[in-house]
């Protein structure tokens, strides 16, 4: 028996450093390279994010070009090209960003990005060697220089450090950008979980980006830039103490350099005040003018309580970087125009919170109807600083918050309350962070956390919200059409009908027309044959009273900002993004209309437009809501009138009776021929 | 000359006598909507409901009725709107085809709903159902409308005699017995007094029977002359105007009926609705239904007295007879122990298994025994 010092001895020979890379290398699956599909997607996925973090840093709007092609000779082979128009990289990092893992500039700032470990490109430089042997050809050019730099790379995955195979210097014919090449293993495919759909989602949540993708088939696929606004660059900011740890407050107070405790909280965190600090040292028993170094042990606890405990200003939202309901709705409408969805209710974009110390913020939007399967569940489109997340959904915090809702309130099939409901509905969810909880390195799903869940909670509580008033107006409106069908196809016909039978005159129907329909009627056509586009109101008195009309129009500032209008509003507050008219009185079955004409270019669809109507009730009001409230216009007329008119009751009213068209007729159940 | 003779026996008349207030009532539901219409109200017309729960068995009368509610067809709705487009439509057509003295089948009627735009019939059964909302409004027959199913050929043989007025207006003189073939009289789809009058009869009673085949039988044996029987033949359930004949027959002529078919619930309900009238046909059950009708067999007692060759009853024939328990036509105690009885045995048999015996056992013992039974003969 050997004695146990030589076991021991003989197990510490075998110990020894793994190198990051080595421990990569057999575990592709972390990282997202499981099999030729995956890598594909995978390795476009760490280029385009690059890219696109890089162009929106140095304040350019990204223009993007995704190349597929298939290597002449090895049919398992696909050669992956992306070429961005970002800043460029620094000749000497080009080694150490393509070919080191864990080198990279984000993982230690406090701000949004795509890009958080510093691994996902090298990741994709090193299955690329390991499957075809081939290095990654890194073509980069910053402003400064004249010419760019091409390197041929490859990773030595025992050091984790990288060799450059071939370098030389060429000229390029942009002012700056990068380009890598690679050859990998892969294979192309289309559909769920492929590269165009990945570029589609991060097309509808970047829509400041121009993505232009060539498939191995040399198909084009080009997705436009639907918004010429860059979006806020996130600023780096302090850390929040709220979800701070014990180890990292020791950190900064070992290391700071400020003279005094009271200092280093205010200038060196976000959201404490100088009297905030001076409450939790207060409560810390601690001294303002304590120097950082001197807190240690149970003082350094009692001050993290109590920093835990004080209300502090809440995180400000400047290191995110939110899309915005108004370009979430342009992305959407801009990627999904094939589709046609009937409703985009409008996007929520949820005030920042912080969790684990890390500030972050919850945008949905909902689409609803058009082309999208109406038997199908629910489409979620999830995205995480505005990268689109296709793996992993049922393990993903966002399905949870969703399945978790019961969306049968809203109007929304969904067996038994929880899962994802059923419908032609889609929404998209954007979390937004310093630093995305992750379940994984490969950054495919949100880890569950109660902070996050409460936020996508509200969040879809809203959009669902928009989503019942939009399905309880859509079957006011089929009730509505039906009505349209029986006083302009069927009465009249009736009415040639009978007056022929009895041999009469066809009497006026104006009264029955006005007892059948028994509302106001807004109709809104948006027309677009050539010439300036036009949106047209008509409105009817399917009453069978006169009345006096004031009808409101709500509209984004850029669309009242162009448009000229005929009648002249009455009054005008573009800066409100709002017109009011008073139309003339209408008598029964009489019509007036009201028409925009907006100024060549301008983006209008008829959900720009909010119609709202003063002058009857709601009751008797059909494609408008009534005025809201908030609306500071005297209207002094109109309101008096809806006051007198709500509800007037129809004598002829069919309450009570049985219809009989509806009524289950035994027809089929007869025992007889007929 | 034989083409001579055939002349002599039909005499030409005036223009058919259709009643002359046919169509008054469907002017009345024009002028009444066309009231309405002036007057700025909401055009509907109420009509008794022809649901399950306001059709109810009239038990002094012995027929299904329908009952008091009533529900409104009206504008307001679209459904209701097209209905009464419909109806004038078809109270337009009725009134063309009376001024040009045409009929139309309930089929034919279907396709002219073609040209009505948006009145245009889905299926047929919407223009059926229709029709009958018509009957129901103007109390009168679909035949006052000049609306007919097609032919369906029911026949009748034995020693009756009838003017007929042809489609020609020519009115013969039949005897359904001489001057028919092997297949008997054949009923036309109209068989009321404007088309067909009764002369005379030597028949003391009437058969109604459930099968061509036992008809045969039974006029070959010469059933009908030695027994002064009226033979008709039903076809399964029997058509209206089949019922309406047997209906006619039984009040103008005083014939007794009696109804021979299949031993199994569904001719229990072909007996039902000769004698009760249907569900479907509640509106015009007085027109329709011959309550003195008595079911002659094949019962479930004959099956076991004549130890019939049987079948045993399926799933569907246990359910439809557990459905006859609840239904009030056959709420008599007799009714309910033939039913038990059948369910009990589990047995049906068919009317030719008593061919069993011989080709004659039916006409010699089967059926003078339980006439004789019945007090018929
Ligand atoms: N196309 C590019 N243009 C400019 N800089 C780039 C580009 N691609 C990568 N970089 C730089 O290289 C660094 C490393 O990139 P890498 O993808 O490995 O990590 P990361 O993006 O920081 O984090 P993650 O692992 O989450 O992707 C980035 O942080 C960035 O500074
Ligand atoms: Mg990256």
């Amino acid at each position: 028996m050997a004695p146990a010092r030589t076991i021991a001895e003989q197990l510490a020979s075998k110990q020894r450093e793994i190198s990051v890379a080595e421990f990569f290398e057999r575990n592709r699956q972390i990282l997202g390279f499981d099999n030729p599909q995956r890598a594909l997607l995978t390795t476009v996925k760490e280029a385009v994010d690059n890219s696109l973090d890089a162009a929106e840093e140095a304040g350019v709007l990204p223009e993007l070009m995704v190349e597929i092609a298939k290597e002449a000779d090895s049919p398992d082979r696909l050669r992956v090209a992306v070429t961005d128009n970002g800043p460029g990289i620094l000749r000497r990092e080009v080694p150490n960003v393509f070919a080191r893992l864990l080198y990279g500039s984000r993982f230690h700032s406090n701000r949004q990005a795509r890009g958080q470990q510093g691994i996902g490109i090298s990741a994709a430089v090193l299955y690329a060697a390991l499957t075809t042997a081939r290095p990654a050809r890194i073509t980069t050019k910053v402003e400064e220089e004249d010419a760019a730099h091409v390197l041929e790379l490859l990773i030595d995955t025992q050091k984790n450090a990288p060799r450059v195979i071939r370098e030389d210097v060429q000229i390029w014919d942009r002012p700056h950008g990068t380009r890598i090449e690679l050859a990998l293993k892969a294979k192309y495919i289309r559909g769920r979980q492929s590269p165009l759909e990945y570029l589609r989602g991060t097309a509808i949540v970047n829509p400041h980006a121009r993505i232009v993708l060539v498939e191995p088939d040399g198909t084009r696929v080009t997705f436009e830039r639907a918004a010429s606004e860059m979006p806020r660059i996130p600023k780096e900011t302090p850390p929040h103490p709220y979800g701070l740890e014990l180890g990292e407050l020791g950190y900064f107070l070992k290391a700071s350099k400020r003279p005094t405790v009271l200092e280093l909280l205010t200038r060196d965190f976000e959201g404490v005040s100088p009297r905030a600090a001076k409450d939790v040292l207060a409560r810390a028993g601690l001294s303002p003018g304590a120097t950082p170094g001197s807190i240690q042990g149970p003082t350094q606890e009692a001050l993290l309580e109590a920093l835990h405990s004080v209300p502090l200003v809440a995180p400000s939202s400047e290191c995110l970087s939110p899309i915005g309901p108004m370009l979430i709705k342009r992305g959407l409408r801009n990627v999904l125009g094939d589709v046609r969805p009937e409703f985009f209710a409008p996007p929520v974009s949820r005030p920042p919170k912080v969790r684990g110390g890390f500030p972050f913020l919850v945008e949905v939007g909902l689409v609803y109807g058009g082309g999208l399967p109406a038997d199908q569940p629910m489409q979620l489109l999830r995205f995480a600083n505005r990268v689109p997340l296709l793996f992993q959904q049922g393990a993903c915090a966002i399905t949870a918050a969703a399945s978790n809702l019961d969306w049968r309130r809203y109007g929304l099939e969904q067996k038994g309350g929880n899962g994802l409901p059923v419908g032609p509905v889609l929404v998209l969810v954007h979390v937004a962070s310093t630093k995305i909880p992750f379940t994984s390195e490969a950054k495919e799903a949100l880890a569950e956390d109660p902070d996050l869940d409460k936020e996508l909670t509200l969040a879809f509580q809203a959009a669902a919200r928009h989503l019942k008033v939009h399905i309880s107006r859509r079957s006011r409106r089929s009730f509505a059409q039906e009505k349209f069908e029986i006083i302009q196809k069927i009465l009249p016909r009736l009415a040639e009908k009978t007056s022929h039978l009895v041999d009469q005159p066809i009497p006026d129907l104006t009264p029955v027309i006005t007892r059948i329909m028994d509302v106001v009627s807004l109709e809104l056509q948006l027309t677009n044959e050539e010439g300036p586009r036009r949106a047209v109101l008509e409105v009817t008195n399917y009453t069978s009273r006169p009345r006096v009309l004031e009808i409101f129009l709500e509209a984004p500032t850029e669309i009242l900002g162009a448009s000229a209008f005929a009648p002249v509003p009455e009054g005008t507050d573009v800066g409100m993004g709002r017109a009011w008219w008073t139309l003339p009185k209408l008598g029964p079955n009489e019509r007036a209309q009201i028409v925009l004409t907006f100024s060549k270019g301008t983006d209008v669809e008829a959900s720009d437009l909010d119609w709202y109507v003063a002058g009857v009730d709601e009751a008797h009001l059909l494609g408008a809501d009534p005025l809201p409230g908030d609306w500071d216009v005297r209207l002094p007329r109109a309101l008096i009138e809806a006051a007198e008119t709500a509800a007037p009751t129809d004598p002829d009213s069919a309450e009570g009776e049985v219809d009989y068209d509806a009524a289950e007729s035994e027809a089929h159940v007869g025992d007889d021929d007929g | 000359m034989p083409r001579k003779a055939k002349r002599t026996s039909a005499t030409t008349t005036d223009e058919p006598k259709i009643r002359a207030d046919a169509l008054r009532p469907t002017l009345d539901l024009a002028r009444q909507i066309y009231g309405q219409l002036s007057l700025g109200e909401i055009p509907r017309m109420r009509l008794p409901l022809r649901t399950k729960q306001n059709i109810a068995f009239q038990m002094r009368e012995g027929v299904w009725r329908l009952g008091k509610t009533m529900g409104t067809r009206s504008a307001r709705k679209l459904d209701g709107a097209l209905m009464l487009l419909r109806t004038f439509y078809l109270v337009d057509f009725i009134n063309e085809m009376a001024r040009d003295n045409k009929t139309s089948t309930l089929r034919e009627l279907y396709y002219i709903s073609e040209g009505w735009q948006e009145g245009k019939f889905h299926s047929e059964d919407e223009s059926n159902l229709l029709v009958e909302d018509l009957e129901v409004l103007c109390e009168r027959l679909r035949e006052d409308f000049r609306l007919h199913p097609e032919e369906n050929g029911a026949s009748v043989i034995g020693d009756l005699t009838i003017r007929e007025r042809n489609r020609k207006g020519l009115v013969k003189k039949i005897n359904c017995r001489d001057d028919v073939g092997d297949g008997g009289y054949a009923l036309p789809s109209n068989v009321e007094k404007e088309k067909i009058e009764f002369v005379s009869s030597g028949a003391k009673f009437i058969v109604a029977i459930e099968c061509g085949g036992m008809v045969d039988r039974l006029a070959e044996n010469g059933f009908d002359e030695r027994h002064r029987a009226l033979l008709i033949h039903l076809k399964g359930q029997p058509a209206r105007s089949t019922r309406r004949f047997l209906k006619r027959l039984n009040e103008e002529l005083h014939l007794p009926v009696v109804v021979f078919t299949d031993g199994d619930p569904w001719s229990f309900r072909i007996f039902a609705s000769v004698a009760y009238g249907a569900i479907k046909t509640a509106h015009i059950s007085q027109y329709l239904a011959t309550p003195s009708a008595e079911f002659l067999g094949v019962t479930a007692s004959d099956i076991e007295n004549y130890e019939l060759p049987s079948d045993r009853l399926t799933d569907q024939d246990v359910r439809a007879l557990q459905a006859e328990l609840t239904d009030p036509r056959f709420s008599t105690a007799d009714w309910r122990s033939e039913i038990d009885l059948m369910l009990k045995n589990g047995k049906k048999a068919e009317q030719q298994s008593l061919a069993k015996y011989g080709l004659n056992y039916v006409t010699d013992h089967y059926l003078p025994e339980k006439l004789t039974e019945m007090g018929v003969l």
